[in-house]
């Protein structure tokens, strides 16, 4: 396991800072290349865009086989997170969820962004986010 | 140009084979392709060149020398082909290509994988090695992700996905060279532990290690080792990512739409014309997807499909005669290889209990994960009578 790929991308992890180019509107994050992984163009003109912390699940998995350090039932989902300005098109990442309850969780559930300690990597904490259901959405 | 024919295939029994070495493997699929082929051959003498296909998961060296020295043929062209879980039919495809160009006359395509050598398996090192910036993502999570969002959009139900994995125990049971040969009910598969929801432990392929061979040759050489050779109609090969902001990658695998467009354009066969086709089910989930992403049938009909029995062996498009993946097991550079040796075996009448009659126009698919997990390979090979 490489340590220092955490690190690499800290500041758009904690700031939801992501990377709009400008030939076609793709949205990457948390990578900001000299390439677009959508149309191709190389080298592309990104502009930095400020994400918004609420999003919209895509689709989700609840993980329960997974090695033993690794904490289970863990959900996984897509989550589709807006331009904080409501322009352009959203970014798609991946992101752990809080709620494992089944109930709570389905395709199109509105989910915020919670900044926190996601694991340790030996040295240090590893901190980014975690996506929560918020509680005025909870049924 | 030439064209490639499929001359002749030789495969071990896949499972758990942890007293067998890599070499072992190699060698035992390489000695039944041998002794298989019609009017036999002279091995040193007319294999040109080798396509090696392995992920080298038991660490076993990354280079075309491992089949050099478990088989004997040294002093020729081996190359290791690594493309995720294509591996093996992007090894038949690349031979393929070399054999149709005039440049290689005769190429073994051989894949190997032993799976059961690491004490976590594919799904630890998946979730350990491959952690997307802290947020694991397991094989199992990639592709069920797929299946909650097809059973949200298209009223896919948990049933019908458990109905493939039905579907290809039953075929397992008949296939000689299968790893688990068990029947199950739609039941005992929503039954099983979940695995990761929706998926469940009977959704997922077991752990296999596994070879398999095949012999490629040109025009002018293909009857000198059988009468009944089998041409390599179209191949494609493709990739793409989920992560692109595509909405039709999260309920499908685009390239496998791409891989096969390239291999129906190629071939001039079209979705109707396959009689039988080996397709990658590493999940459940997988095959009910990739029926649409071949064009058997519409975007998001991929459960009325299996409801309907249409992929089964008895049907009307059989799907999987071998098992798949989910009964004979997933060794991944042997996995393309031994389905393709299964669509030989089906194109030749030779396919025993799992046999399709008439078979004439076969195809076969593997998709792969990559680069993080946040990409898919697609290769897809067309072969016909
Ligand atoms: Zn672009």
């Amino acid at each position: 396991m490489s340590g220092p790929r955490y690190h690499r991308t800290r500041e758009q992890d904690q700031r939801l800072l992501a990377f709009e180019c400008q030939s076609c509107g793709y949205v990457s994050f948390p990578d900001e290349k000299r390439t677009c992984k959508r149309c191709g163009d190389a080298p592309a003109t990104f502009e930095e865009v400020q994400l918004a912390e609420r999003g919209e699940i895509k689709t989700f998995v609840v993980q329960e086989y997974l090695p033993d350090d690794i904490e289970v039932p863990q959900p996984l989902a897509i989550v589709d997170l807006p331009q904080e300005d409501g322009s352009g098109e959203s970014a798609r990442v991946y992101g752990l969820l809080t709620e494992t309850d089944l109930d709570e969780l389905s395709v199109g559930t509105e989910v915020v962004a919670r900044f926190r300690e996601l694991f340790d990597d030996g040295e240090r904490p590893i901190n980014s986010f975690k996506f929560s259901v918020p509680r005025e959405v909870k049924r | 140009m030439t064209d490639a024919h499929v001359v002749g295939s030789g495969i071990i029994d896949f499972g758990e084979k942890y007293e067998w070495s890599f070499d072992d493997l190699l060698e035992g699929a390489y000695l039944d392709l041998v002794e298989s082929v019609d009017h036999g051959i002279n091995p040193t003498a007319d294999i040109d060149a080798i396509w090696y296909g392995t992920l080298d998961i038991a660490n076993e060296g990354s280079s075309g020398a491992s089949v050099a020295h478990a088989t004997g043929l040294f002093e020729k062209p081996a190359t290791q082909i690594v493309n995720a879980c294509a591996t093996g039919s992007d090894a038949f495809r690349n031979a393929v290509q070399a054999v149709k160009a005039g440049d290689v006359e005769v190429a073994l395509v051989i894949g190997a994988e032993k799976m059961l050598d690491s004490t976590e398996g594919l799904i630890g090192s998946a979730a350990l090695e491959r952690v997307w910036r802290g947020r694991g993502v397991t094989m199992p999570a990639f592709f069920g992700m797929r299946a909650t969002r097809h059973m949200d959009q298209y009223e896919t139900t948990r049933e019908q996905i458990a109905e493939v994995s039905v579907k290809n125990h039953e075929n397992g049971t008949k296939y000689p060279h299968a790893h688990q040969q068990f029947e199950c009910s739609v039941d005992d598969v929503k039954d099983s532990a979940t695995v990761s929801y929706p998926l469940n432990l009977y959704d997922c392929c077991p752990v296999t290690d596994g070879a398999c061979a095949v012999l490629v040759t040109n025009d002018e050489r293909a009857r000198e080792f059988t009468d009944a050779p089998v041409r390599v109609a179209g191949y494609g090969l493709s990739t793409d990512s989920f992560m692109r902001g595509d909405d039709l990658a999260l309920t499908n695998f685009p390239a496998s739409r791409q891989a096969s467009s390239m291999a129906y354009e190629r071939s001039g066969y079209g979705p109707d014309d396959i009689d039988v086709a080996e397709v990658h089910d590493c999940f459940s989930i997988t095959e009910l997807i990739t029926y649409e992403d071949l064009g058997f049938c519409e975007q998001g009909e991929g459960g009325a499909f299996i409801d309907d029995g249409i992929p089964h062996l008895d049907g009307e498009k059989p799907v999987n005669p071998s098992g798949g993946l989910l009964s004979k097991g997933h060794p991944i550079g042997a996995t393309g290889v031994a389905q393709i040796a299964e669509i030989f075996e089906q194109l030749r009448g030779e396919a025993g209990d799992v046999q399709v009659p008439d078979a004439e126009v076969g195809m076969q698919h593997n998709i792969g994960i990559g680069r993080n997990a946040t990409g898919a390979v697609s290769c897809v090979n067309i072969l016909e009578r």
